[in-house]
This record gives C-alpha cells, structure tokens and sequence, in this order.
C-alpha cells in the first residue's frame, strides 16, 4: 500500500506540475488577451477566455480554482476599470462578470467534488474489497475490470485480467458451459460454485455472484472458497480410501469420533444387522449389550485422552434384530479431518466363544463324570479293605492261618493298588482341568530321593546307585516332586532286567538354568513310538505294559509330566532298546512367578 | 464308658463294616443310614463324634453339617466327613471348621484308627 501511495503521490505532484503550467499560462495569456481586446475595443472576446483556466482548475483543484476565480474576478475588473472607466454599464457588466466567475468555480467545484466523493466510495469498495470483484461485457464477456483480489487469486497482474475474457478465467470446458447456462437464464446468480484456473493452469475454487449494473455491464463478485473446497475433497477423499481398504476385509471396522459412527464397512454392516446408511452417525455404544455398556464407556472414555493409546478389549453387542454377539474391540488413534477419531476393528468371536463353552463344558463334564465314577469305584471297596484290614489286623481271633494269611496280603495290595488307581484317576482329570497351585519349598534333594526309596521299598527290588550332592537344595512343590521321583523310580524298577540296577544322579551346572536329576535303569529301553505315549494319560499301558507288574500304573508319568511342567520344566528321555532308559528331570533354578506358567 | 460315635452313611455294606471295626477300636457305634435322622438323635443324645458320608439322600453330608452346626448350633462335636467324593477336602478348606476332618473312602483300618484318636484325644 505504502509503495502505491508514493507511486500516486509522485504522479501527483508530476501532473500538478503540469496542471499549473497550463493553468498559469491560460490565466496568464487569457488576461492578456483580455488587457489586448480591452485596449482595442474587440467587444466579443472580454471575459469568455478566463473561464478556460477557472473550469480547468476548479475542477481539478476545487479550492484553489475558487481563489483563481476570485483573482481572475479582481483582475478582470481592474481591466475593465482601466480601459472602459467612466462607462458606468460595462462597469457593472464587469463587475457581474467577476461574480459569474466565481460562482461558476463554485457550481464546478461542487459538483466535481461529489462525484469524486462518490467515485472515491466505489473506488475504496472494489479496491479494498476481501472479495474478488470483475465488471465484465454482457455480450463479449470481455473483463473491463478486475480488481487486485483476483488478480491475486489467479496470479495474474490486474492488466493482464483486463486483456482477458471472462469465459477464459475457466478451468475447463465443463465449467464454462454450466457458467453459459447460468447466465443464458438471464437472472442475477448466488453462489456459483465453479473452478477458474490460475495463471499456472492449476484449478482454483470459487463462489461466484453477479449482477447487471446496467445494460451491458455485470458485475461479478468472487470469493475465494479454494482452501475449504480442497480440505472437503481431503475428507472426500480419506473417505473413498478407507472405502477401498475396509469394503473387502472380512473384519468389521468403523471410524469414530468419541463413540459416534463415521464411516463403517460392510463387515461390521452385517455384524450389527444395520444398513451401512443406517450405521452412519450411531452410537457405536447404542449397540453395546446393556450390561456391557458401563464398561464399554470406560473402554471409550480412555479414547478421548490427550495421546491416546491404541487398546483391546471385548464386548456383547445385540444387533439390529436384538441377536447378541461377542466381539474384541481393537482401537486405533488416528486423525481424520485434523480432529482426532478412532479406527476401530470389531472381530466377531461368537461363534470361536460358543465354541469355547461347548469345549469347557465337555471338559466339566468328563471332569464331573470321573468324580461320579471315582466314588462309585471307591465305595465299594471300603468294605473289602475294612475287612481286610481287619482279618490280618488280628489274624488269631478269626482263626487265621498263616497260608491263608498271605492270601489275604495279596489281596489287600490289590485292593491298595486300585486305590491308588482311582486316585490317579482323578490326579489326571485334576491335573488336566485346573489350575495346580505349587507349593514351595526349600529342600534336600537327597533327602527327598531317599525318602521316596524308603517309603517305595525300592532298595529291595534293586540296587540303586543315588549321586546327588548332600548340601544340594531345591525350591519346589516337595510333595509332588517326590511324586514326580517315585513314577519315574518305580518305572525303572519295573523295567530292569536282572540283576535291576537304578542310578539316580544330579547333572545340574551352575551354567545351566535348570536342574537336572537323572533317573537311569538297565532295563529294555523304549521304542521310539511307545515314547510319544508314554506320558499320555490316554496310555492304557499296552505301550510296554507300563506298571502292569508292580502296581504303578501308567497314569503316574501323565501326572509327573504335569507336575513338572507346572514347575516351568520338562522331563527328557534318552533310551536304547535292550541297553536301558533316561529319564532326566529339569528343574529351573529360579523359582517361576505366577503367570509365567506355560504349557509345553 | 466307651465314646459314642455316630455313623451316618446310606451303604449298608459299610455301615455293617463300620460295626465292626469301631467296636473292635473300642468305641460304642450308631449306625443311622439316612441324614434326617441322624439330625434328630444327635439332638436328643449328642455323641462323641460322627462319622459322616457326603452323597446321600434326602439329606446330603453337606446339609447335615450346615444344619447341625447353625440350626442345632452343635459346633462342639466333631464331625468326620467319610467320603469316596474327591472334592470333598476342597469345599471342607472353605469352612475352615476346626472340628472337622476328613477321611477318604476306602479307608486302612490304621488311618481311621489314628484319625479317630486324633479328633477325640
């Protein structure tokens, strides 16, 4: 602005300069000629020349033409008093003369000066105008004037508008012909959306309104809506590619802004039961079963954060046709619009959770089942061990011999070892179904290895060679490692050939994470197949006829497998048929924290 | 005088048996083969100890013991649960009733001997 009006002033004072030569220099050779006419008495040429510089300054400079006139006025008279006096007539001709030109400075100045005023007002409005303004030929639709806006929208200098027509400003045919329909019509147009192109032949955005000022010109305004018009195509845009992405993925997902709907695809579409029409601008937790729906909200309260994180979790939705269905909520933080909005990926797992039950109610039920037939085995044998029990507990008073005696021993150590059947039984529907709970201690691995030899009688059956360390300890469940030593012991001594040989030794390393306790016989090794079976509870023995002859059943390795792995360990077997068996026990050094356990 | 003991169990193979080995450790046994009424001579005459079976009907163990302990309020006499159930030592955890044992069918003469002396020591 500074430089234009430096610009204006420097023409200025250039043409003032101008002005006043020619203005002074008429005044100057009107009053002379006067003074000359005067003197030669030429009637016709008196006063008519001043009003040359009076009308010439007056309308450009209103006050100092008033002056001007008002000199003129005094001077002319002086003339006219030299040359005419006495003559009284042309005296108050003069006079009036004088007057005249005044007045006429004044009439001009007056009205000069309200047509600037006004041409200044409309000036001011279409220079400094936000809005782009174009006057334009009805017929032609050549640009008669443009002003700096859209000079400056276009990035054309204002000149170069002016040598353009008003059709070129578009950027393609297809909007020049719907502009030619809109003024065929005839009537003053609002808001036009169309797209005129710049000077670079890059589209651009604008609203156009116009209206006829007179019979051939219109007057045009253009507002800039480039910027809006571009983010709504953005919007437009992300839309059609989260269209594209999501229209085939067989997960349903929807864009949210808190928990409304934007845009959801047609997998989610069907998950709810709703139109994709219809789930547009819902609640996404007007679908959320009722009493999920409080948690649901603190799902999505977390949403709103100020970084929110991405999140899962799962819910019951009711659909349109008020079905319920599970599904795991996955969100996503993203940005749509530059407001922030969620993606959120809704996997339906009603039928993976139906499923689920069915299999964990199976599992009860195979659970239920062996407790009902546990205590059904079990109470009938109460009375044969009772009796049992009681016949050897005082042989003499029923007359009990001693050959009779031994029968009934045998007896009573079957009766022992169905016991001791059943309750494995149920160990392995226990262990199979539930959550075994450790209980830890520190012990002396000796001390346990030579408790289970003692209690099991083994030092009888064989010879067995113990090369554990004395000051050696373990943090573990004592009771059911002990367990896990006597299945694996008395499966050696069922295996060993004569002369039976069990070596039980430590292996460990203060480089290893685990311990190791080797439990070694002599016996007729396992084939590779019998292997993948032995720690089975489905194992009914066949596979080497496991416990068969001593009374250990095959159960026993299914639960001391478990037991170790709910340590966080694993039993190895090593194995070459007819030379003997491995078994190593691996214990991990560091005590597991709970949630650590896995299955192996 | 001998301690009573009062068996309530729906088996009558093991009710027989029970006779036998209590009288044999020396202990004045009453058979009563269902829960009802059971409840109502323990009442009128409290015994030393009861010996209870868990899976019986109409009454089972379970109602016995919540009955004789609240309705009766008879904490005082010790109550053996004699049962071939497996969840009978969980639930029995969750009482945390200190005059309550268990003893797991079948069970060894020596194991009810012990356990018997332990809850009437």
């Amino acid at each position: 602005m500074e430089r234009q009006i430096t610009l204006r002033e420097h023409r200025f004072s250039h043409t003032d300069i101008v002005r006043f030569t020619v203005i002074a220099s008429f005044t100057l050779s009107s009053i002379l000629i006067t003074a000359i006419a005067l003197s030669r008495n030429i009637g016709t040429l008196y006063s008519q020349l001043l009003y040359f510089p009076i009308l010439y300054a007056a309308y450009f400079y209103p006050r100092r033409g008033i002056i001007l006139a008002g000199l003129c006025g005094i001077v002319y008279e002086c003339l006219v008093y030299f040359s005419l006096f006495p003559d009284m007539f042309a005296l108050l001709s003069a006079t009036g003369q004088a007057v005249l030109f005044i007045c006429v400075a004044l009439a001009v100045a007056y009205f000069t000066n309200k047509i600037r005023i006004s041409e200044a007002r409309y000036r001011s409005i279409f220079e400094n105008s936000l809005m782009g303004v174009i006057l334009f030929d009805k017929n032609s639709f050549t640009i008669q004037l443009a002003n700096q806006q859209v000079a400056e929208m276009l990035g054309h200098t204002t000149e170069e508008l002016g040598q353009m027509t008003f059709s070129d400003l578009f950027f393609s045919r297809d909007f020049q012909r719907q502009f030619f329909e809109r003024v065929g019509s005839g009537e003053d147009i609002r808001n036009f959306e169309t797209c005129f192109a710049t000077k670079t032949k890059e589209p651009h955005w604008v609203n156009l309104s116009w209206s006829r000022i007179d019979d051939t010109v219109v007057s045009c305004a253009v507002i800039d809506i480039n910027a809006e018009k571009l983010a709504r195509q953005v919007a437009a845009d992300s839309l059609t590619q989260y269209r594209q992405v999501t229209e085939n993925s067989p997960t349903g997902m929807v864009i949210t802004e808190h928990t409304r709907i934007q845009f959801a695809n047609p997998a989610f579409s069907s998950f709810s039961g709703y139109e994709p029409a219809e789930c547009t601008g819902r609640d996404l937790a007007d679908s959320v079963l009722d009493q999920d729906r409080e948690r649901f909200m603190t799902f999505a309260g977390r949403w709103n954060a100020a970084t929110p994180v991405p999140d899962r979790a799962e819910f019951r939705f009711a659909t349109k046709s008020g079905e319920i269905r599970r599904a795991v909520l996955y969100f996503t933080p993203i940005t749509r619009n530059n407001k922030p909005a969620g993606l959120i990926n809704i996997i339906d797992n009603t039928e993976w959770e139906e499923y689920r039950e069915q299999v964990e109610q199976t599992k009860e039920r195979r659970r239920e089942m062996m407790r009902a037939v546990a205590h059904e085995l079990r109470t009938p044998l109460q009375p044969i061990m009772g009796y049992l029990n009681l016949l050897l507990h005082d042989p003499h008073s029923f007359g009990v011999t001693d050959e009779t005696r031994q029968i009934l021993d045998r007896c009573t150590k079957s009766v022992d070892q169905e016991r001791q059947i059943i309750n494995q039984m149920l160990e392995v529907s226990v262990v199979e179904g539930e959550v075994i709970s450790l209980d830890y201690s520190v012990f002396s691995v000796l001390g346990m290895v030579n408790a289970v030899i003692a209690s099991g009688g083994y030092a009888i059956k064989a010879e067995i060679v113990i090369d554990i360390p004395p000051n050696l300890t373990f943090e573990a469940d004592r009771q059911k490692l002990s367990y896990v030593i006597n299945a694996l012991v008395a499966n050696g001594v069922t295996y060993s050939k004569p002369p039976k040989k069990i070596w039980i030794t430590y292996r460990g390393s203060s480089a290893l994470p685990f311990h190791r306790l080797a439990i070694q016989d002599n016996g007729i090794g396992i084939t590779e197949a019998q292997l993948d079976k032995i720690f089975k509870p489905e194992n009914d023995g066949s596979a080497g006829s496991l416990g068969h002859s001593t009374g250990e059943p095959g159960l026993s390795l299914a639960i001391g497998k478990k037991y170790v792995q709910i340590h966080g360990g694993y039993i190895s077997v090593d194995s070459i048929l007819n030379i003997g068996s491995t078994f190593t026990i691996h214990i991990p050094k560091k005590r597991l924290d709970q949630g650590d356990r896995h299955e192996t | 005088m001998k301690p009573k003991i009062v068996v309530v169990e729906d088996d009558q193979p093991i009710l027989d048996l029970m006779d036998i080995l209590l009288k044999k450790l020396g202990y004045d046994p009453v058979l009563i083969p269902n829960g009802l009424d059971a409840l109502t001579y323990v009442r009128i005459e409290p015994p030393a100890l009861i010996l209870l079976d868990i899976m019986m009907s109409p009454l089972s163990g379970w109602e016995f013991l919540d009955r004789l302990r609240t309705e009766y309020n008879q904490r005082e006499i010790p109550v053996i649960l004699f049962t071939a159930s497996p969840v009978g030592a969980e639930r029995m955890a969750e009482l945390h009733d200190p005059k309550l044992g268990i003893l797991q069918k079948p069970v060894t003469f020596d194991e009810l001997k012990t356990t018997l002396q332990q809850f009437l020591a």
